[in-house]
């Protein structure tokens, strides 16, 4: 199955595309129906359970302007299958087209190592990471807001700001208590 | 009334659930209009018992009326307590064409022939099954009526269903009913639980099937929700496959409240990465339960969801097929039927 | 050099690899976390005094036999109950001399409660409570540990007959077992770091010993969760004693997030874990070199823990087609004890109370704020 290219299609005017991959599929419905309410432009919204994506679908899907994986953080196979999900993106996409949404990241049933991977996750390839909250509708609006901020950028409607500008500004790096200087 | 006749009217006001304690007495029909009116109902549960008891006493009604009560109730409250499913075996002739009168008298008199004195029930529901209360006696003491067995057998079936019976009165049960049912053997079903209506709907298939066609129909008509054009599964057809997957292994709809099912594992340990452990001769053994309010549509919502790989694997799709919900599982296959569980009491 | 050990996405080394980095690791271990707590004190974020997260490699137990410093009574006491878990901050001014004081301030503020009408649940008609707050002695582990101590409270009946063996309505204990060693030294001089605070018996009565230690120790305490991780290392921790004590079986407790949801419980002979775990430990004997063996003896590593845990998953999965990696392990049992997710503890098993207890305290110090 090819990748997900994301330059290989024309954009359409005044729309927005926006890929959610979520191995659960619960979250990533209410963003949806959140997010097609956005009044502003068109945001068309693909759910996906994993990638790759089936070859069907091919020719009628649009051009992806963001990816967003959303990983919850009480389940483990929600991060691996994120992780393997990865591997089926183009590099392209790795230029500010990529985000990760974090839920869960309070719950105490969370070992640490798990939030430490993902933010290394994040940081090494250089995307945003944003945490949110699932349960009620306002962490549902807050999170739809944020997502559509860089969806904004990430399909040209901000004059002056590309995805890539932007990725520098939100970007994860690593952060410092991960990493530790040794002072042997 | 004597001491234990009294003790068991007790506990019987005790477990009869408050909500259907008016209906049951209706149904009982030993109390006149007047004293059922009498009876207040508002009344916590030991105010009731002692006003019931009184009103019998006034009736000069025996334990014989009051084991008719617990029947009553136990036909309308059939979820409580454990129940075992046990099938019968090879058909004599005359098996399917047995009548009700002709089971009710070859049941009893086998009975009686193999423990006496016994305190012997029978009762046709509506729904075409039977039920036999017994209270067991023997040489040295009367029938016990605070620990009965009850029996449910529908005619015409090979099936059984049995609560409270002892691992000793397991072969007298079993003699009278192969004898009056007209088969020549019983064994365990390997089916438990608490209800018996799941059980009892599992065994005959009482739950909508979907069996596997080449061309399935489209399910989303089922699932016609109103989506929005600008919201898209790329997924949808994988996700239809494993909805049919998981519903062709266990099933449409409501299905039967199972609660638990049970794998006792026996096989040998595979794994290419650790070499120590598959090199073993001996197997690894462990034992899986799987528990939920209902198992079922956990495990169907398991399927449909991706945490089970589709095609469901043979060991959770035979809950629904074989109609059981306790495994051995040996390297050979799933263990021999005739696996026997001691029932409780 | 924390990383190192543990990263959950790392590959399983190969075995030179091993050799090194554990040999290194053991040396500057130590070393480089005090420079860490220091150099984060330099640094201008939030210096944390108290570690980020589990040790990635522990000492496996031996049978310690408390009994040998530990009196009997007291340590009966302390086993076969279901403790719920706290954490505590350190105490100010806390001194063990003092505890006879401590529990006649303790029965009065008691009684005070009841006066203001807080409800604790009492049976019958109790007059008061009488509080006996003690030392365990010889419940401790490193050096800078402080003892621990027990509490217990005793309804006093208005007609009690003198010799009446009395059973406490409430019990709990402070504890600290081989607490991070740079931290307890990093306290001032006048707290004392008991950060484990096990409880047992009723809600109201729980409440109001905690918020007289807040008032008179001017400390906070918390619910102290066993999360995942902790859980996976007190299933081989635990599996890891079999050879000379049985544990009579493995029990994990799953639960998958479905509707409704299913619980899975998986019950393993001790004998086939034992073995599963033994063929997944990397040998100690191939890395001895002189004097390194005396430090090196019976480490094990985090990948150890989730190797084994992954062995049992696969098992699970080669029959069943289920991952349990997409549910949460709630419960761990065996013959030693059980441990629950939601902060409930049972020992049944006083030989290893010690390493079990260490991790927890661990894990109290891990989530105290500060």
């Amino acid at each position: 199955m090819a990748l997900l290219k994301p330059f290989s299609k024309l954009p359409c005017l005044n729309t927005a595309n926006i890929l959610l991959v979520e191995s659960e599929e619960q979250f990533q419905q209410s963003l949806a129906d959140t997010l097609v309410e956005e009044t502003a432009f068109t945001v068309n919204v693909r759910l996906a359970k994993s990638l790759p994506l089936p070859m069907e679908n091919e020719e009628s899907r649009p051009r992806i302007d963001l990816v967003v994986f959303i990983i919850n953080l009480t389940s483990e196979l929600s991060f691996q299958s994120a992780e393997v999900s990865l591997k089926n993106l183009d590099p392209g996409y790795f230029l500010g087209k990529v985000c990760f949404m974090v839920t869960n990241a309070r719950n105490a049933s969370v070992p640490t190592e798990r939030l430490d991977a993902v933010r290394k996750l994040a940081a090494s390839l250089h995307c945003p990471m944003l945490f949110a909250e699932d349960q009620t509708p306002d962490g549902v609006t807050n999170a739809t807001e944020r997502l559509l901020t860089i969806l904004k950028v990430a399909a040209g409607f901000v004059p002056m700001a590309t995805a890539l500008y932007l990725s520098n500004l939100t970007r994860r790096t690593a952060p410092p208590d991960i990493e530790q200087p040794s002072f042997d | 009334m004597d001491d234990s006749t009294k003790r068991l009217l007790q506990r019987l006001i005790r477990r009869i659930p408050a909500q259907t304690l008016r209906t049951t007495l209706e149904k009982w029909g030993r109390l006149t209009a007047a004293q059922q009116r009498s009876m207040d109902f508002t009344q916590p549960k030991w105010a009731l018992s002692e006003k019931l008891l009184a009103i019998c006493e006034e009736n000069g009604l025996t334990a014989k009326h009051i084991t008719e009560l617990e029947m009553t109730n136990v036909i309308d409250n059939p979820n409580q307590g454990m129940w075992y499913a046990f099938q019968l075996m090879d058909p004599e002739d005359d098996a399917n064409s047995i009548e009700l009168t002709q089971f009710k008298e070859q049941f009893k008199s086998h009975l009686r022939e193999l423990v006496r004195p016994v305190s012997i029930k029978i009762k046709k529901h509506t729904d075409e099954a039977v039920w036999i209360r017994i209270a067991w006696g023997d040489s040295f003491s009367r029938p016990n009526h605070l620990k009965p067995t009850y029996v449910v057998h529908h005619l015409q079936t090979p099936y059984v269903f049995v609560t409270s019976l002892t691992s000793k009165q397991k072969p007298l049960l079993s003699q009278a009913l192969v004898l009056s049912a007209r088969y020549q053997a019983i064994k365990d079903a390997n089916l438990s639980g608490r209800k018996l209506t799941a059980i009892r709907d599992l065994l005959m298939r009482k739950y909508q099937q979907v069996f596997p066609t080449m061309y399935p129909s489209p399910l989303g008509e089922r699932n016609q929700v109103v989506s929005n054009p600008h919201i898209e599964k790329e997924q949808a057809e994988p996700a239809a496959n494993r909805l049919q997957m998981a519903c062709e292994a266990f099933g449409d709809g409501t299905l039967p409240q199972l609660q638990t099912v049970v794998y006792k594992l026996e096989t040998k340990f595979r794994d290419h990465t650790n070499k120590t452990m598959t090199e073993r001769e001996e197997p690894f053994s462990c034992v899986v339960k799987f528990a939920s309010t209902n198992l079922l549509e956990s495990l169907r919502h398991c399927a449909s969801s991706g945490i089970a790989s589709t095609p469901v694997t043979p060991l959770l799709s035979s809950i629904l097929q074989k109609g059981r919900n306790y495994f051995v599982i040996t390297d050979n296959g799933s263990g021999p039927s005739t696996q026997t569980r001691q029932p409780q009491t | 050099m924390i990383c190192v050990l543990f990263s959950s996405a790392a590959r399983t080394p190969t075995n030179s690899v091993v050799v090194e980095r554990r040999s290194k690791s053991s040396k500057s271990y130590r070393q480089s976390y005090r420079s860490c707590v220091g150099a984060a004190s330099r640094l201008c974020f939030t210096p944390g005094f108290t570690a980020r997260r589990l040790n990635a490699s522990r000492r496996a137990p031996k049978s310690h036999n408390v009994t040998d410093k530990v009196n009997p009574q007291q340590l009966a006491l302390l086993m076969k109950t279901e403790w719920q878990l706290s954490y505590v901050t350190p105490l100010y001014q806390f001194r063990h001399t003092q505890l006879k004081s401590y529990s006649r301030q303790l029965s009065a503020f008691i009684a005070a409660e009841k006066q203001q009408g807080l409800a604790v649940e009492v049976e019958g008609a109790q007059s008061s409570f009488r509080v006996s707050i003690s030392v365990v002695q010889g419940m401790v582990e490193a050096d800078d540990d402080a003892e621990t101590v027990l509490i217990q409270i005793h309804s006093k009946l208005l007609f009690a007959k003198k010799d009446e063996p009395q059973r406490p309505v409430w019990s709990g204990w402070l504890t600290c077992i081989n607490g991070n060693p740079d931290y307890l030294r990093s306290l001032p001089e006048d707290f004392t770091c008991l950060p484990l605070f096990c409880s047992s018996g009723g809600e109201g009565l729980t409440a109001v010993v905690k918020s007289w230690f807040q008032q008179t120790f001017d400390c906070c305490f918390g619910t102290l969760e066993i999360n995942h991780t902790s859980l996976q290392w007190l299933a081989a921790l635990w599996t890891n004693c079999h050879a000379e004590s049985s544990i009579q079986h493995l029990k994990m407790i799953w639960t998958l997030p479905v509707a409704p949801p299913l619980q899975v419980t998986y019950t393993v002979d001790p004998h086939d874990a034992w073995q599963l775990w033994s063929s997944v430990r990397k040998d100690p004997r191939e890395e001895s070199k002189g004097g390194e063996e005396a430090e090196e003896e019976n480490s094990i590593d985090i990948e150890e823990v989730m190797e084994f845990m992954q062995g049992l998953k696969g098992h699970f999965y080669r029959h069943f087609r289920l991952d349990l990696s997409a549910g949460s392990l709630k419960q761990v049992t065996t013959a030693l004890g059980s441990a629950k997710y939601s902060g409930k503890i049972k020992i049944s098993n006083s030989r290893y109370m010690i390493t079990t207890f260490t991790l927890l305290t661990e894990c109290a110090l891990l989530k105290m704020p500060l």
